[in-house]
């Protein structure tokens, strides 16, 4: 495989080949040292659990015979929740794809109810003595080659359906195996992880977690950071190069982990992991504090939830309120997206109560068309496909529960309506009525709820952003995605290492767009938060002031670094900035140019929450 | 006891789609429900032994209805394959 590029990147200029990893520093110890992504801040330093996941394969295992009821048991259990994940794929997918696909879902689902296939497991189970995964993989291995042995083009293909169930089955199977397997006070190196999983392990006491993918705005990065678990993401071929057992230190705030470390790196390590629990406790005591400037303008700093738990971190972190509440994780972790109106309507409560009197924003399902839709109808470009409030407004079934859960929770706390992957003035019209509708259904049931619900967009997309005057008219707020919206502006997908360094939420291009939404806001008289990822950034925030931007909104943990940064600056120098920032050519110049103006506005550049200067390019996990 | 004959009239054969479609409808009557090919037997009611049959276009496959509407179910199942499943 070889990608040609018009120009040589940076790793060709060096000699190296372009799809080799970065080489391993190795420092004046000797402990090798592999750079990854920091993906939650904290350092670990324990023994490894090597977390294998071989694909497909799976083992003969036999089973004490005396043990076969309960094998049984977690076979039936698989099964059910297969059939939970599949009827939730059925009826978001139904109308969309048509019959014709839908129907091959049904089909699966008749599988996994299939007596025949039921009896033949349970036979080899107790029998054979096989474990769950193994019996499966057998039964299932035969029924596919008396199609795979057919002449038929077509009905050869037909085994692939067999073997969709058969690794539906298997997963579910291989979560429980994998959990009851983890030991407390590991450190956890997997090639992957769901945010499921990551919450699952951290209840069995893990120390942290290294991952070979994964990008720290994935989900489970997102996860590890609302756990407190130390995480560092991005690792190339880690998974292949530790073994169960071995020693290692994982430095999530710097965004690596060091292989087989010298006396002398613990110590080292030992003194950070103090230094962070210092800078912790420093932090806690500026969370009653406003983040305003020197000069006397206020930011709201809001923290964006995944987990409810993740509430608990308010207070602590001085949170202003909830910026960003990504449902459809919330609903996910509830085991499908398809949860009836009451049950989304105590989810969102226990939220909107925990922040109440400050406001929550609640974005509706952002669903991706890449995360639902099975294998044979994958979308080519799923970033430019069926996504966000595409799905739910030709799926309004999905929505109007979640409409009339959110109507009910503005009467605990004030509440926002965030609308995601918005394209067009229409779309946010059509959810309009959609409110209405939702409104009118709970009137009519006598339920009460708080009719007034301010809309807002997220700015994600460039040509929202061109016509952010168009889309003022029509919104109480604007939100900038700033991850999707640098992606889009500049054709870089972030988590492709090929590409990803051409990356920057500070390209002047970026810039030039935020400045034309928050220009319009101001128009209109409407707020505009940030809430990607820049927005808890230190690095960024003397930027992102200087465009207008009223609030930003991050993972909690970012908070505190950004309010001191704010405390410490004057929201003109700011402006004027960008106003230097919005006339240079590329990412590098602003670069160049916010690095200066830390020295000389601020002294120094933001610090680690291990108390070590960030550089220019380092990990964003910060304390300013 | 009734026993049809049927022949596999759609080019792509008893895929997934027409194996449930059969599955649904013969699970819809009270009688038990077998299909024969090339001596080989299944439970009409099992999606997986209706696939497994692999029966192409041309097969011809055998029918067996036991109970209170065997009839019913037989003529209902006819219907199916006589249709082609609503494919070419």
């Amino acid at each position: 495989m070889h990608h040609p590029s018009p120009h040589p990147s940076r790793a060709e200029a060096s000699g190296e080949s372009l799809l080799s990893p970065p080489e391993d520093t190795t420092d004046a110890s000797g402990d090798v040292i592999i750079d990854g992504v920091a993906a939650s801040p904290g350092i670990a330093i324990g023994p490894v659990y090597l977390l294998k996941r071989e694909s497909g394969r799976v083992e003969a295992e036999r089973i004490d015979p005396a043990t076969a009821a309960h094998e049984t048991e977690r076979f039936e259990k698989a099964v059910s929740q297969a059939e939970r994940a599949l009827s939730s794929i059925i009826s978001v997918t139904r109308e969309k794809l048509g019959e014709e696909s839908s129907a091959i879902f049904e089909a699966q689902q008749l599988m996994l109810r299939d007596d025949a296939l039921y009896k033949a497991v349970v036979h080899h189970i107790e029998e054979q003595h096989s474990s769950a995964s193994y019996a499966i993989d057998q039964v299932m291995t035969r029924y596919r080659q008396r199609l795979e042995g057919s002449d038929s083009p077509y009905l050869r293909q037909r085994s692939d359906d067999l073997l969709e169930v058969q690794q539906r089955l298997i997963t579910y199977l291989r979560r429980g195996e994998l959990l009851a397997d983890v030991p407390p006070d590991t450190i956890i190196i997997s090639q992957a992880l769901t945010a499921a999983e990551m919450m699952l392990f951290s209840r069995r006491g893990i120390l942290g977690c290294g991952l070979d993918y994964s990008g720290p705005t994935s989900h489970v990065a997102i996860m590890a950071r609302a756990l407190g678990l130390p995480a560092v993401v991005s690792l190339h071929d880690l998974s292949e190069r530790v073994e169960t057992g071995d020693m290692i230190v994982l430095d999530g705030i710097r965004g690596r982990v060091v292989l087989r470390p010298s006396d002398d790196t613990l110590r080292i390590f030992q003194k950070r992991n103090r230094r962070f629990q210092e800078i912790r406790t420093q932090q806690r005591e500026l969370a009653p504090l406003p983040a305003e400037t020197t000069d006397g303008v206020t930011i709201d700093l809001h923290a964006n939830i995944e987990i409810a738990q993740e509430t608990d971190l308010l207070d602590d972190h001085g949170a202003d309120g909830i910026g960003l509440v990504r449902t459809e994780v919330l609903l996910l972790l509830q085991g499908s997206i398809t949860q009836p109106e009451e049950v989304q309507y105590k989810l969102y409560r226990q939220i909107v109560e925990a922040a109440a009197p400050r406001p929550t924003t609640i974005r509706v399902m952002d669903l991706g068309g890449d995360k639902m839709l099975p294998l044979a109808r994958r979308e080519n470009n799923p970033f430019l496909g069926w996504r966000g409030i595409r799905v739910l407004l030709d799926k309004p079934d999905l929505l109007l529960p979640q409409l009339r859960a959110l109507l009910r929770c503005a009467q605990h706390g004030p509440v926002r309506l965030l609308l995601p992957m918005v394209t067009t003035r229409r779309e946010v019209q059509h959810v309009h009525k959609l409110l209405d509708r939702a409104r009118e259904e709970l009137a009519s049931r006598h339920v009460p709820f708080e009719a007034n619900l301010p809309v807002g967009i997220m700015v994600e997309v460039p040509s929202v952003a061109l016509q952010a005057d168009v889309f003022a008219e029509v919104c109480d707020f604007f939100s900038i995605g700033s991850n999707d919206l640098t992606q889009y502006t500049l054709a870089v997908d972030r988590g492709n290492d090929l590409v990803a360094d051409r990356y920057s939420e500070l390209h002047p291009a970026v810039l030039t767009l935020i400045k034309r939404t928050t220009d319009a806001a101001r128009a209109a008289g409407i707020p505009v938060s940030v809430c990607g990822e820049v927005a808890g950034n230190p690095m960024a925030t003397p930027i992102l002031l200087g465009l207008g931007v009223d609030q930003l909104s991050a993972s909690p943990i970012y908070i505190p670094g950004v309010k001191r940064l704010i405390r410490r600056i004057a929201h003109a120098e700011a402006r004027s900035l960008v106003r230097k920032a919005l006339d240079l050519h590329d990412a590098e110049d602003v670069q160049r140019l916010l690095t200066d103006w830390f020295h000389t506005h601020v002294g120094h550049l933001p610090l680690g929450l291990d108390g070590e200067t960030l550089g220019a390019h380092g990990p964003q996990v910060a304390s300013s | 006891m009734v026993e049809r004959q049927v022949t596999v009239t759609n080019r792509a054969g008893l895929h997934t789609r027409p194996a449930s479609m059969i599955v649904r409808r013969g699970s819809q009557f009270a009688a038990d429900f077998y299909i024969k090919k090339d001596g080989y037997e299944i439970n009409g009611k099992s999606i997986i032994g209706v696939m497994t049959l692999a029966a192409e276009q041309g097969a011809t496959l055998t029918l067996l209805f036991e109970g209170p509407d065997e009839e019913e179910a037989a003529d209902a199942l006819v219907a199916l394959f006589d249709d082609g499943f609503g494919e070419e």
